[in-house]
Parts: structure tokens; C-alpha cells; sequence
């Protein structure tokens, strides 16, 4: 037993030291193995990035109310007297001017994006001065809030940054009216920063909705509590809303498309795996096949069995080890922080930034050392079995 | 002894080397297919939208409406043949979570236009005078297993019916099917009178127009007519070929196209080198044989051959395999509603088939070229003398 420790250093470094020789084979799973992680940390981070974006928009202390059934704002529609009578609703906070809440209507309009000159779907918000301030995290990053009853509109910043023509002083045409741009802000990276907002008047005069709405927003007295305000809504004849907390809200809109993206990411990333373990088992079967004498040589000279299969095991696992490093480095390189954007439930874009997350990085090494263990397994116990007798038989 | 004889030999020598390269071969080719009909399935919409067909939407959002009378307005542009107008509905079945996408039209010319929708004469009759009729594609029936003749209320998500509630009851009068396999039929018509005698807002609205052209040549000139007879008024239209506006919607969804082209890619090569590097030692484990064989007479361009075609018969029984269970998997994908309610229309197609055959031979090829080229070159002494 105590010379089994030496005898692994010895088998390992004969293994390692010899890689030269398979020089192209190794290089081919280590390059396998790399690919198959970048791919996945690429859907992973797609997904996370979607998720964290449309979930950092979401709060517990704000509540929302759309036409029963209605599911997305786009499908919503709200009379100015239904607003008037659900914000009395117990539950929601007030201050000394009523109740905190923001009827705000959302409209569609095209934006140019930059990075291909193509039109796409933009949401214009109109807002209540309160809903700016109800909107955890909201900051005005450049230039000022917009001023109700003119034609100004402040800019979401992956808007700013992703579409033509929204700096601040631009005159942009959306709709039929022209508006001024007159500030940029910041929302903690989610949804919002994808909009254009302005004042809720102006939207409707400006696209003829009349005194509607499309959704309200309120703030709740007791955070993550929209009970009250619900039974309020079905006992009252008058109203049919759907009450969530925003929070609830956003996870709900952001769940489909992330299923999307995660479950074709992942079985994507299993059938690469396989592809790539018949190329690891290719490799360490040479391997072995290539030091058949030598491995027969040293159980000769009283080398044990497992020497032999730890040696092969160990090669196995440093490829694949490689790889998965590489495929990290690479997916990190490429991926992390790469913009991406769709369409959310409203037709209208959702910027959002890939991001890794640790779980992720844990995932894409998992798979890579799964892909050398049972690369390396079978190989291996062919080591171990080669008979000593093969050291002294020709090769072949 | 004939030489397939001597080319199936060598490849089924190393039995275990043969069954792992053909399964990376075959997950290469089952990628390619799998992926290709997720592709085409985001892409049919361009692929299959008809030449002659105009998409008039309000220039604001396709979300805005329009009014009833350009129906008629556009009707006397020159150049135009047929106008047919469709409104939005928002459909789900039973649950917010079951989408039923369902189009509220005008049935005669809506059919007359899309005519790759087909219904049986006596299923289009039958819709044309029942207002309370609809017709439902054939996947979106398969998805919630319903029938001709059955009632089924369908929940719309934005409107109200007049006497309250979101429900209306409708009665299928025909299930239609794709004049190719491409086409998507996972929605359903819902006659237009009937939902403007029941719905709750005021008035009549068209959410977008469809018009076809005389020639496809003049759908710019006629797309220019249609803006400018609105322009300026409170609903200015934008109107595009129908592929241009599908290609718009698809490239908002996200590059999907190329995310698996860039898949596939990656999977490609990392299968080439694998398959390369193993036929590369099995030519290098065969040296002395190959010197054998020039030795007995074989030609050298013979002995090339052979090893090429023994990488390109590998190449295509692993590929046709795998293109071959990808068939079967999508086919089976297709029978699951979950599946198909995201990718109504997945199919491998033709053209996948014949982009699949090009790359076995490619992949063949380019894996067996440099082996069998160091077998041309092999000098016999020099081979026979090593060892």
C-alpha cells in the first residue's frame, strides 16, 4: 500500500509527459470539451441576463391593476372613473394629496436601432409624475424629467444607447407628434430602461385614447399584500381588475421566454456532451492502446492495476479540465456582458445584457468533468486489464 | 475480393473507434436537423409569404387600428387586386395560459387572399353563412383535440362582449390545412360581424389590411400610393411586402437564426476534428498495409480512393442516421401540443435534407482527404523499412 502512492506519481507523470505524442487527439477533446461549455454558458447567460432584467423591474411595494384577464399592459384598458374608484381601495398608501398611484397608458411606437438600421417596436409610457417617484431605483442619469403638457419625453437608457436619435435636445417623430427629448434615465438595469416615458395626458391627447388607461400602479401599505385591494375590486360592480404586486407581474411575463431560451440551451448542451465524449473516449483509447507495452512494462516490474487506471483517469480528467477552462475563458470573452433583446409580452423590445452567473460557471466545469470521467472511465479500466504478458509480445 | 470488400474491412477493424466516430457523426447530423426545423420554422413566415402581397398597418405600431373605410379606399388604388382586413383578437382556450391565436376577418376575401388556407367548398359555405362560425387550423384543432361541428367558447384577452364577460361561443365549421407542409395553421377566423355585434366598444375598427398586386413589380409603386393617399390624416398607414413585414417581426424576436447557425457550426467543427484525427491514426496504424498493397500493385490513385471513400462511408451512414432520427424526433415533437403551441410549424425540409447530404459528403471529404493523400504519398520502402 505504501508504495501505491509513488507509483500513481509515476504513472500520472508518464501519462502527462507523454501527451505530446497525441498531441492532435488531445488537442481535439480538449477543443470538444471547450465548445460544449462555451454553448452552454452561452444559453445560460442568455437566460439569466433575460431573467434578471425583466425581475430587477419588479417590486414588492408597488401594486398593479389591468382589466381582468387582460394579462399584458398592450391588452389592458382602464375608464378614468375605474382608476378613480381602485385607488381608494384600502391597502394602498396614501400621503397628504390621496393616494400614491400613477394611471398610465403604454402605446407602441418605432425606434431605429443602431447596431442594424432596422426598425423595432419601442414602448412609449405615459406616466404620472408619481409613478416616476413610485418606481424604485428610477434616476434621472442625464438632463431633467420630462414637464406634463409639453411634448417631452425622457429616455430609457438601453434606449438611448441602442436606438437613433435620443440624445438629449433631439427631436424625435413618434406617432404623429414630434417630442423633444429632454432626459436619460436609469431604472437598476431592468425593463423600464427600455422605454420612453412622458406625461400620461400627452399620450392620450397625442394618440386620441380619449380619457383611458391602460394600467395603474400603486403603492402598497404593506409590501408584497394585494389582498385587500382584489376583494375590493370583486365586491365592487363597477371594477374587474387583476391585482398583482409588480413583482408578480414581471416574473410572470419573464417565465415563458426563459423556459425558451433554458430548455433548448440545455438538452442542446447534452447532445454536444455526447458528441464530445465519443471524442474523449477516442482519445484515451489511443492513449492506452498507444502505451499498451509500456503499461503492461511496468506491471511487470510489480506496478499495481490501479496505477494504471488512476494514470489513464487522471489524463482524462486534465483535458477535459483544460477544456472546460478554455470554454469558460471563451463563453466570458464573448458572451458576458453582450447585449441581446426580444420582444416581450407587449410586442415591444426588452434590452437585456447576457450575464453569468456562478451557478452557471459551476454548471459548464460539472459538465466538463462528467465529460472526462466517463471519457476516462472505460479507457482506464482497459488499462488496468492489460495483461502482463502483452510487454513482451511484439507490438500489435 | 472487390475493394468495398477491402474499405469495409478496414472500417469495421477497429470496431470500437468505427461506433464512437459514427455516433459523433450521427449527434452532428441529429443537431443539424433538429435545429435546421426550429430555423426554418422562425423562417417560414419569410420563406412562404406570397410575392404579391402588400401588409398595410397604421404607421404608429401594427398595435394601433385602423379606420373601416380604407378597406374600400385602397380597393380603388390602381394596381390593386383583391383587400381583405383582419383585426387582432387575443384568444385563449379555457385558461389565460392556453393561447388560441384567432384573427377576427372579413371570410370571403380573407380566404380569396390567403388562399394556401385550404377548406372544402362545403366547409367554406358553411362559414360564410354562419356568423357564429369559425374555421381552425389544423394544428392549433390537433393542440386542444377539437372537431369539426364542436362548440368551444374562446376567451378574448383585450375585448368585452357587450353583455359582460370575455367569453364568445363559436362553432367550427371547417378546419383548414396548409397547401404545403411549411404553411402555419396554428390559429384560427372568427367572422367579423358576429364580433362587432358583441363586442363592447364603440364603432368598428381594422387592425391591419392585406392587399395583393396586379405583379409583384409594382408593389413598390403601389405601397407609395396607399401611404400618401393617408398621409397626413389621423391614421397614416405603412405598408410593406408581406416578407418584408414577417422578417421585421421575426428579427425583433432575436437573431434566432443565427444563434443556431453558429450551434451548428460549432458542433460541425468539433466533430470534423474529432473524425479527422481518428481517420488520420487509422491510416497511420495502417502504413505497413498500405505499403503491402502498393507493393502487390495497387495503383496509388486506387489506394486513395479507398481511403477517402472509407471516411466517406462513414460519413454518410452516421449522417443519414442521424438526419434520420431527427426526422423521427420532430415528427414525434410535433404530436406534443406544448411543443408545437411554441413552434407551430416545425419541418424538416427538402432543403434541409439536400444542405445535410452536401455536408455528409463535405465532412467525408474533408476527413478523409488528408489521410488518403499521405497514403498516395507513401514511398513502399520507406514504410516496409520502419519497425
Amino acid at each position: 500500500m505504501s508504495a501505491l502512492l509513488p507509483q500513481i506519481r509515476t504513472v500520472v507523470s508518464m501519462n502527462i509527459l507523454s501527451l505530446p505524442q497525441r498531441m492532435w487527439m488531445a488537442l481535439t477533446t480538449l477543443l470538444a470539451v471547450a465548445i460544449v461549455v462555451a454553448v452552454l454558458l452561452a444559453f445560460l447567460a442568455m437566460a439569466n441576463g433575460f431573467q434578471t432584467t425583466v425581475k430587477n423591474s419588479g417590486s414588492d411595494a408597488l401594486g398593479i391593476g389591468l382589466r381582468a384577464g387582460s394579462q399584458a399592459e398592450l391588452n389592458s384598458g382602464l375608464s378614468n372613473e375605474q382608476v378613480k374608484l381602485i385607488v381608494e381601495a384600502p391597502g394602498i398608501k396614501r400621503n397628504a394629496d390621496g393616494p400614491i398611484s400613477s394611471a398610465e397608458l403604454y402605446v407602441v411606437v418605432g425606434g431605429v436601432r443602431k447596431s442594424t438600421g432596422l426598425e423595432a417596436n419601442l414602448s412609449l409610457r405615459g406616466i404620472e409624475l408619481d409613478g416616476v417617484a413610485l418606481r424604485p431605483g428610477v434616476e434621472i442619469m442625464e438632463g431633467r424629467m420630462f414637464t406634463p403638457g409639453k411634448n417631452e419625453i425622457v429616455v430609457g437608457r438601453a434606449v438611448w444607447r441602442d436606438y437613433e436619435n435620443f440624445e438629449i435636445g433631439d427631436e424625435i417623430r413618434l406617432g404623429t407628434a414630434n417630442w423633444r427629448v429632454v432626459g436619460i434615465f436609469s431604472a437598476n438595469g431592468g425593463v423600464y430602461e427600455s422605454e420612453i416615458w412622458t406625461d400620461v395626458r400627452t399620450v392620450q391627447t397625442q394618440f386620441n385614447r380619449g380619457n383611458t388607461y391602460q394600467v395603474v400602479r400603486f403603492a402598497l401599505e404593506t409590501p408584497g399584500d394585494v389582498e385587500k385591494i382584489q376583494a375590493y375590486s370583486d365586491n365592487n360592480p363597477q371594477l374587474n381588475f387583476d391585482i398583482s404586486t409588480e413583482k408578480e407581474y414581471f416574473s410572470e411575463q419573464a417565465e415563458g421566454i426563459f423556459n425558451i431560451i433554458f430548455y433548448i440551451g440545455w438538452p442542446l448542451a447534452i447532445i454536444m456532451a455526447l458528441g464530445a465524449l465519443a471524442g474523449a473516449l477516442n482519445t484515451m483509447y489511443t492513449s492506452v492502446s498507444q502505451r499498451t507495452q509500456e503499461i503492461a512494462t511496468l506491471r511487470a516490474i510489480g506496478f499495481t492495476g490501479l496505477s494504471a487506471f488512476i494514470g489513464t483517469m487522471v489524463e482524462s480528467l486534465l483535458l477535459a479540465i483544460l477544456g472546460g477552462v478554455l470554454g469558460t475563458g471563451a463563453a466570458f470573452l464573448f458572451f458576458d456582458g453582450m447585449q441581446g433583446s426580444t420582444l416581450g409580452s407587449s410586442f415591444t423590445q426588452i434590452v437585456f445584457d447576457f450575464q453569468m452567473s456562478r451557478e452557471s460557471l459551476v454548471s459548464g466545469m460539472q459538465i466538463a468533468v462528467l465529460i472526462g470521467l466517463v471519457g476516462g472511465f472505460f479507457p482506464a479500466l482497459k488499462a488496468a486489464r492489460i495483461p502482463v504478458v502483452k510487454a513482451f509480445s511484439m507490438q500489435h | 475480393m472487390n475493394d468495398f470488400y477491402l474499405i469495409r474491412k478496414n472500417l469495421t477493424r477497429n470496431k470500437l473507434r468505427m461506433s464512437l466516430n459514427l455516433f459523433a457523426i450521427f449527434i452532428a447530423f441529429f443537431l443539424f436537423g433538429a435545429l435546421g426545423s426550429i430555423k426554418n420554422a422562425f423562417d417560414a413566415g419569410v420563406d412562404l409569404a406570397a410575392a404579391d402581397r402588400l401588409v398595410v398597418v397604421n404607421s404608429i405600431s401594427f398595435t394601433q387600428t385602423l379606420p373601416v373605410a380604407y378597406a374600400n379606399k385602397i380597393k380603388s388604388i390602381e394596381g390593386v387586386r383583391k383587400v381583405t382586413w383582419a383585426n387582432w383578437f387575443g384568444g385563449y382556450y379555457q385558461d389565460p395560459k392556453q393561447m388560441a391565436m384567432t384573427f377576427i376577418v372579413d371570410p370571403e376575401s380573407y380566404l380569396d387572399v390567403y388562399s394556401e388556407l385550404q377548406l372544402t367548398d362545403n366547409e367554406k359555405n358553411r362559414w360564410f353563412n354562419n356568423r357564429q362560425g369559425v374555421v381552425v387550423g389544423e394544428q392549433l384543432a390537433k393542440n386542444y383535440g377539437w372537431e369539426k361541428g364542436d362548440r368551444i367558447p374562446i376567451s378574448s384577452n383585450i375585448f368585452s362582449l357587450h353583455e359582460g364577460g370575455h367569453t364568445w361561443d363559436v362553432v367550427i365549421d371547417g378546419i383548414f390545412k396548409g397547401e404545403t407542409e411549411g404553411v402555419d395553421t396554428s390559429y384560427m377566423l372568427m367572422h367579423h360581424k358576429y364580433f362587432f355585434e358583441t363586442q363592447a366598444y364603440p364603432g368598428e375598427w381594422l387592425g391591419w389590411l392585406t392587399v395583393t398586386t396586379a405583379d409583384p413589380e409594382l408593389n413598390e409603386t403601389i405601397s407609395r400610393a396607399i401611404d400618401q393617399q393617408f398621409a397626413n390624416s389621423s391614421a397614416e398607414t405603412e405598408t410593406t411586402t408581406e416578407a418584408a413585414f414577417n422578417k421585421a417581426f421575426i428579427e425583433q424576436v432575436g437573431d434566432i437564426g443565427q444563434i443556431i447557425t453558429l450551434v451548428v457550426l460549432a458542433a460541425f467543427f468539433s466533430i470534423l476534428m474529432i473524425v479527422g484525427n481518428s481517420m488520420m491514426l487509422s491510416v497511420r496504424e495502417r502504413v505497413k498495409e498500405i505499403a503491402v498493397l502498393k507493393t502487390l500493385g495497387f495503383p496509388s490513385a486506387r489506394v486513395f480512393i479507398m481511403v477517402l471513400a472509407e471516411s466517406l462511408l462513414l460519413a454518410c451512414v452516421g449522417g443519414l442516421l442521424g438526419s434520420v432520427f431527427a426526422e423521427v424526433m420532430i415528427g414525434g415533437l410535433t404530436q406534443v401540443p406544448a411543443i408545437t403551441r411554441i413552434f407551430p410549424n416545425l419541418v424538416i425540409t427538402a432543403e434541409t435534407w439536400m444542405t445535410a447530404v452536401f455536408l455528409m459528403l463535405l465532412l467525408g471529404c474533408l476527413t478523409g482527404f488528408f489521410p488518403a493523400l499521405r497514403a498516395l504519398k507513401l514511398k513502399t520502402i520507406d514504410a516496409l523499412s520502419k519497425g
